[in-house]
């Protein structure tokens, strides 16, 4: 599923990034690459998604996110 | 000079705060040739010796995505910079040493500098960054940018690095990327030095990771069948994705032993659950920039007290010149061009400073972010970052403050459309004008004259959002917020207030030089040289009156409109006096020195405006160039004559437009 359709409070791991060149190297070089782990912190409508990884907290626009296909951990 | 040093490393590395404390006042703020980027570069001394050095704009790689991006690596790969200092947040390694990582392979000598100590101890995080210069190769410190007192290793960090060349060790990256298919031949076919100063290792994962600006360099030296060759191997590669996943692998293992951390938990703060709640957001985002807004006027008064003395010392100046026999012309050009540009410019330097100040600190305190996060999905509709939205809010109060407020938008295009924007948003000057004129010719009608206004305010800049963002917000790069939500920060007073100081002094030159012209050209067109003859504007106005009627304004009030452009307050002073015969000269310097107007002005008006041309004055002058000192304030903080020019004659062609539509509007209805 896609990162936009996470549950807030869950776990989840990325299984796959896929989007322009530009879009690659932008969520790669922030910290989120196929495999690591984000705690979703929150997701509302109209907000961006709030997640938590490698010590950070990084907002996502909700389209942006489409492109970020995970699975859930818990 | 000794050497040049280019400060690079992600957004909130702490780039500026090293700058602004290495340089202190020694710095300049101007724009990169060609570029709609700011460029900001200064001077130190240590040791006797001089430095120069560059804050390389944010990004979080230098993959050739944007002008930011592009300019850092035109500006490093150049030989422009003898040194690069890469830094890196301490509290988020992992994530932060991605830029170093990234730099890894360019063979331009570099120190690192893991900054916000003090923020990785309060976390019980512990950095051997010995251990890491023995892997890296490069000298590598850690520091408290924030703490003046201790950029004593920095420069230890920097002789070394300038004295060795040190180039980072990269055989560990070089491991991770060759696990990626075809890198190794890769490499073989792009040879070191193809491009100057590259690495074959950072020009491999760079054409693996569609960099355009590499590839038609390539392009340019490789031989066609060697192109297809390596066409062939980046098209398998896995682009950033996967060289992005070698390089977290490396920096994994670099520290691994060098980085000791607990588990961290995250939970959201108290200030964090109110200003990311769905429902209290926004009501909070706003209260903080009203509070902020109101904030702002306290450093402000004793300047704005000081302005409105000097405003004050015209009368008994020019009695005194004229007692002592100085020419009348003299005598005007001191007190109504100089005296009175100054008097403008102290009282609009209090309200940069203190706008400066007091949203300075929510940036650096990390509210700024929220504000971003909060209001991100409504300012992308106009193409801005969601922090445009505190620029629009402060431009009620006072339309220079909102300029002035842009100065946390780091993206320059992004800049110039929100203070393009902001002038669409009617001013407290205005607003002291409208209602009384409004309410004046339309009696209770003035509620529904003044929602005509700010539904024409939403009209207007969604429009003009439109015309200017093709050009300042390339479509191509229009994408959603991908940002960090950087921990609260306490704020470091003393970095601060130099930073307010050093921007308000710049303020204060760039701006002298733009009211003081601005003023003079007024004046020189409004002062009567041959005395009992009407002046230059005056007799255009009469001339081009029949244009004007089209417009919806006769020559006095068309008048008041172009003065209405120096200042909004003056707008009335110059009808009342117009419509009784008065000198239009005196009339405009003394209504925008603030004095009263004619008592009688009711009367003057009703008598001699029509209500079709009174609604097409009111929106004629609220959507006018707001003033001067907006003007100035926009010319400061774009950097460009060529965009402030642009957005000033666009105002005012589109205030005529406006005026001319009300105008027609009006007729249909009386
Ligand atoms: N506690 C602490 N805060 C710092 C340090 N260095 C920078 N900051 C703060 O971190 C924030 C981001 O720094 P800034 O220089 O604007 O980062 P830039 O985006 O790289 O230019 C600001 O609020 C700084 O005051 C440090 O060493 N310690
Ligand atoms: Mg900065």
């Amino acid at each position: 599923m896609s990162l936009s359709e996470a549950k807030a409070n869950g776990e989840v791991r990325v299984s796959r990034i896929s989007g322009d060149a530009r879009f690659q190297s932008r969520i790669t070089s922030i910290g989120i690459t196929p495999g690591c782990a984000l705690r979703v912190i929150r997701n509302d409508r109209n907000r961006p998604v709030l997640v938590y990884s490698r010590n950070t907290m990084i907002a996502l626009n909700r389209k942006e996110c489409s492109g970020i296909e995970v699975e859930v951990l818990s | 000079m000794t050497a040049t040093i280019a400060l690079l490393g992600q957004p909130n590395s702490g780039k500026s705060t090293v700058f602004n404390a290495l340089t202190g006042l020694r710095q300049h703020v101007g724009n990169w040739p060609g570029k709609t980027v700011e460029k900001k570069e200064g001077t130190f001394l240590h040791d006797g010796k001089e430095y120069a050095v560059a804050d390389l704009p944010g990004s979080y790689s230098l993959t050739a995505n944007s002008d930011e991006e592009e300019i850092t690596r035109e500006f490093i790969s150049s030989g422009k910079a003898d040194v690069v200092c890469i830094l890196a947040d301490s509290s988020q390694l992992e994530r932060s040493l991605f830029m170093m990582a990234d730099y890894a392979g360019i063979n331009v000598p570099s120190f690192l500098v893991l900054n916000m100590a003090d923020v990785a101890e309060d976390q019980g995080k512990k950095i051997d960054a010995k251990a890491l210069e023995d892997k890296l190769g490069i000298p590598v410190i850690q520091l408290s940018a924030t703490e003046n007192k201790k950029y004593d290793m920095f420069f230890e960090a920097m002789n070394r690095a300038i004295e060795n060349k040190s180039l980072i060790n990269i055989s560990g990256l070089k491991t991770e990327l060759e696990k990626i298919e075809g890198f190794t031949k890769l490499e073989e076919l792009i040879p070191d030095g193809s491009i100057e100063n590259y690495s074959a290792l950072w020009l491999s994962a760079k054409a693996i990771e569609n960099d355009r600006l590499v590839i038609d360099k390539l392009k340019n030296t490789l031989a066609p069948d060697v192109i297809k060759e390596v066409d062939g191997i980046r098209g398998a590669g896995g682009g950033a994705v996967s060289t992005g996943n070698s390089k977290f692998a490396w920096i994994d293992e670099l520290l691994a032993g060098v980085l000791q951390k607990k588990d961290d938990q995250v939970k959201l703060g108290k200030l964090d659950r109110m200003y990311l709640s769905p429902v209290w957001g926004k009501p909070a985002v706003i209260l903080t920039i009203l509070f902020g807004l109101i904030g702002s006027f306290i450093p402000a008064l004793p300047f704005m007290g000081l302005g409105q003395a000097i405003g004050g010392l015209k009368a008994p100046i020019a009695e005194a010149l004229f007692s002592a026999g100085v020419s009348e012309i003299l005598i005007t050009v001191i007190c109504n061009v100089v005296l009175q540009s100054f008097s403008y410019i102290l009282q609009m330097l209090g309200f940069v400073f203190g706008v400066v100040l007091v949203f300075g600190l929510l940036e650096e305190v990390g509210v700024m972010a929220r504000i971003s996060y909060v209001f991100d999905n409504s300012m992308a509709k106009l193409g801005l970052q969601g922090k445009s939205v505190m620029p629009f809010l402060i431009s009620f109060g006072c339309t220079m403050g909102g300029a002035a407020g842009t100065r946390v938008i780091d993206n320059w295009g992004q800049k110039v459309l929100t203070i393009a924007l902001a002038w669409a948003v009617p001013c407290g000057a205005a607003w002291s004008v409208i209602p009384m004129l409004a309410s004046l010719f339309f009696g209770p009608g003035a509620v529904l004259v003044i929602i005509a206004i700010l539904l024409t305010m939403v009209l207007h800049m969604w429009i003009t959002a439109k015309i200017f963002g093709r050009k300042l917000v390339k479509t191509g790069e229009r994408y959603g917020m991908i940002m960090e939500l950087p921990p609260y920060h306490k704020p470091k007073w003393g970095a601060l207030f130099r930073y307010v100081l050093g921007r308000t002094k710049d303020t204060f030159f760039r701006v002298s030089k733009v009211v003081l012209l601005v003023c003079f050209l007024f004046w020189a067109l409004s002062y009567s040289f041959v005395p009992g003859t009407d002046p230059i504007l005056f007799k255009i106005g009469k001339v081009i009156e029949p244009v004007t009627k089209v417009f919806g304004m006769g020559w006095q009030l068309f008048m008041a409109f172009i003065a209405s452009s120096v200042g909004k307050e003056g707008a009335l002073g110059v009808i009342s006096a117009l419509f009784n015969d008065g000198s239009f000269y005196s009339a405009f310097s003394d209504a925008m020195s603030g004095a009263g107007v004619a008592a009688d002005l009711n009367e003057v008006l009703l008598s001699n405006v029509t209500k079709p041309e009174a609604l097409a004055f009111i929106f004629a002058i609220t959507f006018n160039m707001p003033c001067v000192v907006a003007l100035a304030a926009t010319y400061q903080e774009t950097a460009s004559a060529k965009w402030t020019a642009k957005i000033a004659a666009y105002y005012t062609v589109g205030a005529l437009v406006l005026s001319t539509i009300v105008y027609h509007i009006g007729l249909l209805i009386w």
